[in-house]
């Protein structure tokens, strides 16, 4: 496999990333009843987020398997690192 | 309580640098002379002790407000000092600002258009980056170091020479270096312009970096630095006080010096005579200066020592503080008690008293008690009356006439009686059932009385243990023990959502002599013991003609409706596989099985108790409890139990038969050793010859003590008290029957059989080399006939390192849990169900990604599916019609948003029912009526609002932290493939470190690799990394030809995959020439210069270089796992590894998080982190909620890249500064936050515990909201 094929995303331990649309961006945070650096984070070097091709204060939606729960979600707001 | 003085709460904490000015302002006194007292023992005017900053004997007068010591609260003074200095917590910012600054004009050294884009940055609002402002101060920092002449005045930057603790140098063009005094340094930080400074992370309102250097020193009152007078009347000062008179003296000779003119350099060195004495009142740990000592010749305390530390004002006497209405004593046991009850001597029930207050409802019982004074026990000590006086009854001559004035209002503090409510805490209280609310009984003699079963959640035993009992003196704080912390509702740990709480030991025993088959009971012992446990009730029909079975008896307090089924303990041991022996309990009726401590054991979930608490509440299972444990309590004190020397008797068949498996033994050690000389022993991968030795006599012997304990267990009968006891799991385990009759076994010391000592022999009782295993350390006697003089000596070897692992594992997990508690106990679950730091930061959007609280669960899960399942199908109508898969789908389209995924999938397994089981589905009411009740159990586990989830989630994993191995290694099968397991671990792992001490990778193949072991070894070459060093066989240096040869070996060329012209093209020599020769296996060097010296170090460098590989990887192996070829490797590079050809980049690992990080991003961090966690406790045995694993990766993982937890990471990086002062660096953390501005908001826990609040978590967090008036 050539250098340019891998991608981080395939890979067991990741589970899928996407971005969310800025439209949704504000429901989620009414959801929640936070500001968007209330929510976690996740750096702009994080190989996932350059895969998306996601910009800083995009909020990329995690769909994670989850042990207790089946499958839960997470949130993570793009941050310049 | 009369005189209610205003109440204010601390709002906020600013922190700020002192301004000279304000120094002088707040000061009272300028104090210039260095005595203290007169002759006639007054202090005098000007000096340290000079009345007007404070007083501290009772009857004198303070000099500024007039107030006696008890109500003055103390005024500060200052010195002038002749000369200014540095202040030493402050010489880092000092430094900095002096390289970042221009030394003319005092601008930051950066161009105006950059200065303003920073500026831009910081000003902007939003989401960039949460740790802007240090990242753009760190930036700044960096670039300007780099600057050579200030962009603003043209002159050139010179270079600072910072010599710790306070020397400054700067080297001038000539490279001479020029000592910049404090004076000098002042001065150029009073041209830095504000902006500048808002630049660099400083608040020059608070701050100004000129204030940095002192030119007043504020002098603190009296009252910090009280002299203590001796019996003899020798005054002594505090140390303090002894600094600021050396600062004093100082002071006024440099003063002196100046004014009479005495030449610079020698006032030069009394200034920093002064600077030395200054720093050291701050800070006497100052490294590189010689600490100040008392007289006596103990280091002085100063102000530095008074904060910091264990002992310090932040830990010792702010987050900790000693209480009233206390009382410690040893503890012992009395099975008498109901598990909720504590027993307390009358001599401390009638010390500790609870306030009440005066009702009509209770007057008449309290002036009786007011009668009986402080002598008799219902009594009371004092009485408050409503205007506030205390009248203490021990000195009370009257107290009928006080009995007679009692009216509503009063309020009696009266003694601790039976059924008062009080805390009971053992040391070390490493999760919350360390603190549990106990009812009281007042009982004679000395010691605190505690039920035996409730000795696992405190950890405590009666070898002398003692406890401490606290007595809340608030309605509200007795409503809170009792709601949240009796002992019923803390039944179920959090930890892994089983019972904590249950029988043990002698109860145990007890339980199986009751319920085994053969127990028969009369009817009047029947009726009698069921009284004793205090049953009431009708009598059941005997089992027997007239006889009770025991289980009847048992069966007694079981709800009469319920149904369990399990395996027992002694079945399992027992090896015993047919149903019928299983416990099976139906309607309330225990039909077979007995009871052991898989059933009713602490410690242990899916217990009957723990379905009891589960389904009937706390209540029912505390009485539940009471009465088993008091009825087998009854019941194996008319039966008898005991252990003793004859139960260790063996069968004369037995002993020969341990005797012949133990000399078999010792001749196949013999026979290995035989094979090993003839070299016939079998090769294990990466193991010398000698290590394959080792192994095998250490499993020959290891087998030898097994087996021989197996013939114990065997040869002795059902009924030996020992043989009950393990297999019920009341005490002790067959390991320890077999050292007691058969064999002690190997002794070991660092996992290794006993081998140092002498040259070549443990001991010189045996010749060099032995092959008798006797000789290093194997015990073939038993602890029944006693050791001889040399086992004993060797078992005293393997014990000693027993207690010292015990010792150093003590302190390290509970640092660690301390780290963790600090890292996480800000944490807390928020009404909408997400937990979420003190700044409303998300950590989780939802607990557990399920919402349910551990201790609310079932053993982890929210809802027991199975058992409601069966329940229902018990009471189903059989002619109703069933459910089809359809229906079930329907169910759950309805029920979706109140369930979760999981659970849907959990319901589905039970409700749909394939047509070819054979089994019948339920009907469409019972499979609605289970989905209905699933919802309601699963919503019903959901954490509560405001619950500390942090803290139970460090507590969860810190405490299991004690009852780790510190073992370190295990070996995994490879030379070098020994993991770092245990305590050291999980030590690891919350660190977040970047290198994990044994790194190792699994890697997972192709489909072309992974089908053959020709195919993982093509891929293993490629990984392994290879040096010209591994393939080399020897280094020629040819003088004929001018060049160095290298002769490769090769075998070693085949089995590395590598080439001569595979490293022909890796080496570099320049200047010369690489020729590769195949057929001889050779690569000659030419070389231009051949002396000595280069020829070695180009023989260094060769052998050196990579030929191919990936660096780190240091040793693979191929082997086989679950049908297809995969590759462990011992040293990890992810990123590297998984762009190798033949590699699966979807499922290779590493054990390194940091790689993991950075290969595959935080998300897969988290995913590996957890893993490991989870893989490092469960190899230990260790149950801990998966939960509490989540929230703590989560936590570390929550900023986009791995923080440690500790001061480093998390707990170093909270907002509060309290906080933060409180964990680990005191000092340094208050001065930056002076320099900074920062703001203490005081919205954690921490914080609130050190300034006195209530703490924003739990039953703390409730506040009252008020629209206002419009």
């Amino acid at each position: 496999m050539s250098e340019e094929e891998f991608r981080a995303s395939r890979h067991l331990f990741v589970p899928k990333h996407e971005i969310v649309p800025p439209d949704e961006v504000q429901a989620l945070l009414t959801k929640y009843n936070a500001s968007l650096d209330q929510l976690p984070y996740i750096l702009t070097t994080d190989p996932n987020v350059s895969e998306l091709g996601a910009k800083p204060g995009d909020v990329i939606k995690i769909t994670r398997k989850s042990e207790t729960a089946g499958v839960t979600y997470y949130y993570r707001l793009v941050v310049e690192g | 309580m009369a005189v209610e003085e205003a109440v204010k709460t601390v709002g906020k904490i600013g922190f700020d640098v002192f301004s000279p000015s304000e120094i002088r302002k707040y000061s009272t006194v300028e104090v210039t002379v260095p005595e203290t007292y007169d002759e006639d023992g007054m202090p005098v005017q000007g000096g340290l002790m000079d009345n007007r900053l404070g007083v501290l004997e009772p009857g004198q007068k303070c000099g500024t407000c007039g107030n006696t010591s008890a109500r003055c609260p103390g005024h500060f003074g200052h010195i002038e000092l002749a000369e200014p200095v540095m202040h030493v917590a402050f010489v880092d910012i000092i430094h900095e600002l002096l390289v970042t600054t221009c030394r003319s004009c005092g601008r930051v050294l950066m161009p105006q258009d950059e200065i303003n884009v920073y500026q831009q940055k910081l000003s902007e609002q939003g989401y960039t980056n949460p740790n802007l402002l240090e990242r753009v101060s760190k930036e700044i920092i960096a670039k300007t170091k780099k600057a050579k002449i200030c962009p603003h005045c043209g002159k050139r930057k010179l270079e600072i020479e910072f010599t710790k603790p306070h020397l400054f140098h700067e080297i001038n063009e000539e490279g001479g270096a020029i000592r910049l005094l404090p004076a000098a340094i002042r001065e150029r930080l009073e041209r830095v312009i504000d902006s500048d400074l808002r630049l660099l992370g400083y608040d020059p309102q608070g701050a100004r970096p000129e204030w940095l250097i002192l030119q007043v020193l504020p002098v603190p009152p009296v009252s910090v630095r009280p002299s203590i007078t001796l019996e003899t009347g020798i005054r002594s000062e505090d140390d303090l006080t002894h600094k600021l008179v050396d600062i004093l003296r100082v002071n006024q000779r440099v003063r002196e010096s100046k004014d009479s003119g005495t030449p610079p350099l020698i006032v030069q060195d009394l200034v920093d005579l002064l600077q030395y004495h200054v720093t050291t009142y701050f800070d006497n740990e100052v490294s590189g200066i010689p600490q100040a000592h008392h007289r006596s010749g103990r280091p002085l305390k100063t102000l530095s020592q008074r904060l910091k530390g264990k002992e310090g004002r932040f830990r010792g006497s702010l987050s900790g503080k000693r209480v009233d209405f206390s009382s410690r004593t040893v503890i012992s046991p009395d099975p008498s008690l109901d598990i909720s009850e504590v027993g307390v001597p009358y001599d401390v029930a009638m010390k500790l008293t609870v306030p009440e207050r005066v009702t009509p409802w209770n007057i008449d019982f309290l002036k009786k008690l007011v009668i009986n004074g402080p002598g008799i026990h219902p009594g009371v000590n004092y009485v408050v009356r409503p205007d506030g006086v205390k009248i203490r009854l021990e000195f009370a001559s009257d107290r009928e006439s006080i009995s007679q004035a009692l009216a509503p209002g009063y309020i009696v503090e009266r003694h601790l009686v039976d059924g008062d409510i009080v805390l009971f805490n053992r040391q070390p209280s490493l999760h919350r059932m360390s603190i549990m609310a106990h009812y009281v009984k007042v009982l004679p003699y000395r010691t605190f009385r505690l039920h035996p079963a409730v000795c696992p959640p405190y950890n405590a035993d009666f070898d002398g243990d003692e406890m401490n009992l606290h007595v809340p003196q608030s309605e509200e704080a007795r409503s809170e023990a009792m709601m949240l912390m009796r002992v019923q509702d803390q039944i179920i740990s959090p930890r892994y959502g089983g019972p904590i709480i249950g029988a043990i030991r002698d109860f145990l025993t007890a339980a199986f002599l009751l319920t085994k088959v053969e127990t028969k009971i009369g009817k009047e012992s029947f009726a009698n013991l069921a009284y004793a446990a205090g049953y009431v009730g009708e009598l059941p029909e005997p089992e027997f003609k007239d006889s009770y079975s025991g289980r009847q008896l048992f069966s007694l307090f079981l709800p009469k409706d319920f149904n369990y089924r399990l395996t027992s303990k002694w079945s399992k041991a027992k090896g015993v596989k047919s149903d019928k022996d299983d416990v099976l309990v139906k309607g309330g009726e225990l039909l077979s099985g007995v009871i052991d401590k898989a059933s009713i054991g602490a410690e242990e979930p899916d217990t009957i108790l723990h379905r009891v608490a589960k389904d009937y509440g706390t209540d029912v299972a505390r009485s539940f409890l009471n009465s088993i444990l008091r009825l087998l309590r009854a019941y194996v004190s008319s039966v008898g139990f005991s252990y003793g020397f004859d139960d260790l008797e063996l069968t004369e068949a037995g002993r020969k038969e341990i005797d012949e498996i133990i000399r078999k033994a010792y001749t196949n050690v013999e026979d290995l050793f035989k094979k090993y000389e003839k070299g016939e022993l079998d090769v294990m991968k990466g193991l010398r010859p000698e290590q394959v030795l080792e192994q095998r006599i250490m499993t020959e012997l290891s087998h030898a003590r097994e087996f021989s304990g197996r013939v114990v267990e065997r040869s002795l009968p059902d009924t030996n008290s020992g043989i009950i006891m393990a297999k019920t799991g009341a005490r002790g385990s067959s390991l320890n029957l077999g050292q007691m009759m058969a064999s002690v076994g190997q002794q070991s010391v660092r996992g290794k059989r006993i081998n140092r000592g002498y040259y070549h022999r443990a001991l010189p009782h045996f010749p060099q080399k032995d092959r008798n295993p006797d000789a290093y350390g194997f015990v073939k006697s038993n602890y029944r006939d006693g050791l001889n003089p040399i086992e004993f000596f060797f078992h005293a070897m393997g014990g000693r390192e027993g207690l010292v692992d015990t010792a150093v594992r003590t302190q390290q997990s509970g640092y660690m849990q301390r780290r963790l508690v600090n890292a996480m106990e800000h944490l807390r679950v928020e009404y909408d169900l997400t937990v979420r730091d003190p700044q409303g930061a998300i950590i989780q959007f939802l607990y557990g990604e399920d919402g349910v609280d551990p201790s609310k669960s079932d053993h982890g899960k929210a809802v027991n599916v199975e058992r409601l399942a069966d329940s229902a199908a018990l009471l189903d109508d059989p002619k109703a019609p069933r459910v089809t898969a359809k229906d079930v789908d329907t169910l759950f389209n309805e029920f979706q948003a109140r369930l979760n995924p999981k659970l849907i999938e959990e319901l589905r397994e039970v409700l749909v029912v394939d047509s070819k089981s054979g089994k019948e589905p339920l009907s469409k009411r019972a499979a609605r009526s289970v989905v209905e009740k699933a919802t309601e159990l699963y919503h019903a586990s959901f954490v509560e609002p405001g619950e500390a989830m942090g803290v139970v989630g460090a507590q969860s994993i810190g405490e299991p932290g004690t009852q780790m191995t510190l073992r370190t290694f295990h070996f995994a099968g490879v030379k070098e493939r020994d993991v770092t397991l245990g305590l050291p671990r999980l030590i690891e792992l919350v660190d977040a470190r970047k290198q994990p001490s044994t790194p190792t990778m699994d890697i997972y193949l192709d489909e072309n690799h992974r089908t053959t072991r020709a195919g993982a070894l093509e891929v293993a070459k490629e990984v392994l990394f290879t040096k010209v060093y591994d393939l080399v066989q020897q280094v020629k240096r040819d003088y004929a030809n001018n060049s160095v040869v290298l002769v490769f070996d090769p075998a070693k060329l085949e089995e590395r995959g590598a080439t001569v012209d595979d490293v022909a093209a890796v080496i570099r020599a320049p200047k010369g020439k690489v020729i590769p020769d195949a057929k001889s296996n050779t690569v000659t060097v030419m070389m231009e210069n051949l002396d000595d010296a280069a020829v070695v170090s180009a023989r260094e460098k060769f052998l050196n270089t990579r030929v191919k590989g990936i660096p780190g990887i240091t040793s693979v192996s191929v082997i086989t796992k679950e049908g297809e070829w995969m590759i462990q490797t011992a040293g990890s590079n992810l990123q590297k590894v998984l762009k190798v050809n033949g590699v699966d980049q979807t499922r290779t690992t590493t054990n390194n998080i940091y790689e993991v990080n950075m290969a595959l991003g935080v998300e897969a961090a988290r995913t590996a982190l957890v893993r490991e966690i989870i893989s490092t406790l469960e190899e230990q045995g260790l149950e801990v909620d998966i939960r509490h694993i989540l929230l703590v990766a989560d936590l570390m993982t929550s900023k986009g890249f791995m923080q440690q937890i500790g001061r480093h990471g998390i707990a170093g990086s909270k907002t509060s500064v309290l906080a933060r002062a409180a964990f680990e660096i005191t000092v340094p953390t208050l001065a930056e936050a002076a320099a900074t501005g920062e703001v203490e908001e005081l919205k954690g826990v921490t914080e609130n515990v050190i300034v006195g609040s209530t703490i924003p978590v739990g039953t703390g967090m409730v506040d009252i909201y008020m629209k206002g008036g419009s």
